[in-house]
């Protein structure tokens, strides 16, 4: 089971040098320990920083981030992160690449070596256990990528954009077994996209942030039942209802200008 | 004959058979080379009998059958490759330790960068006269400016292998757990493999070069006793003097031989290793 996450008022400044600009800015989340939130905003509205602050890599300059009643002071292996480039380590084969966590955890050669064995016929990748990521297709990467986290079985799982890279197929059954591995281990799953359709067919509630600097502007409850997938009525029409509440900050706002409009053909 | 007998035999025919398709392989891959090698011999065998100074293939080979007789060609080649195996050895360790030591703190990096650099540039072998007068000819002079000089290229290789790592890769790896330790050793090491391997061979040439430049200046490899005024320096020293150039030639050949089975069975096979395993080889469709 996942643990909660608790962030209150926080800030937080975009890294780099040059004057100090906020990411974000007052920002107040509550998610349940299991749930599954999603995030959108649009691009630079501090989506990933967001999971940087709750994966430790980073402190808020204000407020506070909590992940199972204990504040966040760094990185842990409670909170592991799916990045959108895969971030596998091409010189290690796929079973080396799921087993890397566990080794640093202290894991014993035979539990680890049963952990990855296991976790990799549950995303498919018996078969392809000693190829190297080069030898995968984007889908398959992606897979052992997610094999790779939930091995750890993490407390709460952080998704920056992970399937925006991959072609419509792969992305389309990686959303429903996503949501299978969800339901199976409960894990608190903490997923980042600009893609308003992925988010509503995979959050139990999807979080709507806007930029300069980032802030919450609504939020959407999913209540349809599972799995969904991004093409069915349902999850085209709450997107929809998500796609207005950010067309209507951004006109708000001065960013990111935008030539939308209802018909839905830019919600892609 | 049991149906485990019958696996059995056909496994071993098919290792075979694999053995002598792999045979077959690497007589193919060997071929181009062995055409250059002859091509070459051919041109030299065509200039040297135009060219009265210079020495026929034919006599090269007698020169070298000669040497090979009298322990010479043995006992120059062992000389160059435990010299070189020696320094290149201190020069690889402490070039990479010192390569990731700056690469990893920005402060080193910028003290130290330029002035590695400079060294880098300017020719190692100026250093010979210096180290002969403050250490002597010996051996170990030559040794110790053959080690020192090819670790600048060697670290500077390092250094910037080690800051071109993929920042996300070890986002990954601070992500799954990995220490300080283990981000080095695990994460960045490999990551850097492939441009350390560049500035090894780099660092090779270089010692090589300096190595040379040293046995012209004080003879330091030449040998004494016995087998005295063997070596490369008073190979050059004597062709210098009586404009003979045979036994240059065929000391050149000596030195080709070994620096081609050192790139051959070290530099290309590391290199071909590393960009097999990172998915930099179009290895095609299994036949």
């Amino acid at each position: 089971m996942g643990s909660p996450v608790l962030l209150t008022d926080v800030a937080q400044q975009f890294a780099g040098r040059g004057p100090a600009r906020l990411a974000l800015d007052g920002v107040t989340l509550s998610i349940d320990a299991g749930e599954f939130v999603c995030v959108v905003g649009p691009s630079g509205c501090g989506k990933s920083t967001l999971l940087d602050l709750v994966a430790g890599h980073t402190r808020p300059v204000r407020g506070s981030v909590v992940v199972d009643g204990a504040k966040v002071t760094g990185p842990g292996l409670d909170r592991v992160m799916v990045f959108q480039e895969h971030a596998l380590f091409p010189w290690l084969s796929v079973r080396d690449n799921v087993g890397f966590g566990l080794k640093n955890a202290g894991v014993a050669d035979a539990e680890r070596e049963a952990t990855v064995t296991e976790w990799l016929s549950k995303v498919g990748l018996s078969d392809a256990a000693d190829l190297h990521p080069h030898q995968l297709s984007g889908g398959m990467r992606q897979r052992a990528a997610l094999a790779r986290a939930f091995a750890m079985r993490p407390q709460v799982l952080l998704m920056d954009e992970p399937f925006s890279a991959l072609d419509a197929p792969s992305r389309d059954r990686l959303h429903v077994e996503l949501q299978d591995l969800w339901q199976e281990t409960g894990t608190t799953i903490i997923f980042v996209t600009h893609n308003v359709r992925e988010a509503v067919a995979l959050g139990s509630r999807v979080v709507v942030l806007s930029s300069g600097p980032g802030h919450i502007i609504g939020e959407v409850a999913v209540g349809l039942q599972r799995p969904r997938v991004v093409e069915s009525d349902r999850v085209v029409a709450l997107a929809r209802e998500v796609r207005g509440l950010l067309d209507a900050a951004d006109q708000l706002g001065i960013t990111a200008p935008r030539g939308g409009s209802e018909d839905g053909h830019v919600s892609i | 004959m049991s149906a485990s007998e019958v696996t059995a035999s056909t496994t071993a025919a098919e290792a075979s058979a694999g053995v002598v398709r792999e045979r077959a392989q690497r007589g193919r891959k060997a071929l181009p080379i062995l055409v250059t090698g002859v091509v070459i011999l051919a041109l030299w065998a065509i200039t040297s009998a135009f060219v009265d100074t210079l020495p026929s293939p034919a006599d090269t080979g007698a020169e070298l059958v000669r040497m090979a007789k009298d322990g010479q060609l043995f006992s120059i080649f062992g000389r160059v490759t435990a010299f070189m195996g020696i320094c290149f050895a201190i020069a690889a360790v402490g070039g990479v330790a010192l390569g990731l030591l700056i690469g990893a703190h920005p402060a080193l990096d910028r003290g130290l960068s330029p002035y590695l650099a400079a060294l880098q540039g300017m020719p190692t072998s100026m250093w010979i006269p210096v180290a002969a007068v403050v250490l002597g000819t010996s051996v170990f002079s030559l040794g110790a400016v053959v080690s020192i000089g090819a670790m600048p290229a060697i670290m500077l290789a390092t250094r910037s292998a080690v800051k071109s790592v993929p920042p996300l890769l070890i986002r990954a790896g601070r992500t799954y757990g990995a220490d300080r330790g283990t981000l080095m050793r695990h994460v960045v090491l490999p990551a850097a493999l492939p441009g350390i391997t560049t500035g090894l061979e780099l660092g090779w040439s270089i010692a090589f070069r300096c190595l040379v430049a040293g046995e012209i200046f004080s003879g330091a490899l030449s040998g004494s006793g016995a087998i005295s005024g063997t070596g490369i320096g008073s190979v050059i020293a004597r062709s210098r003097e009586t404009g003979d150039l045979t036994e240059m030639m065929a000391t050149i050949m000596i030195v080709l031989a070994f620096t081609m089975l050192v790139d051959r069975l070290v530099f290309a096979r590391v290199h071909h290793r590393l960009r097999v395993s990172r998915g930099l080889v179009d290895a095609g469709l299994p036949h």
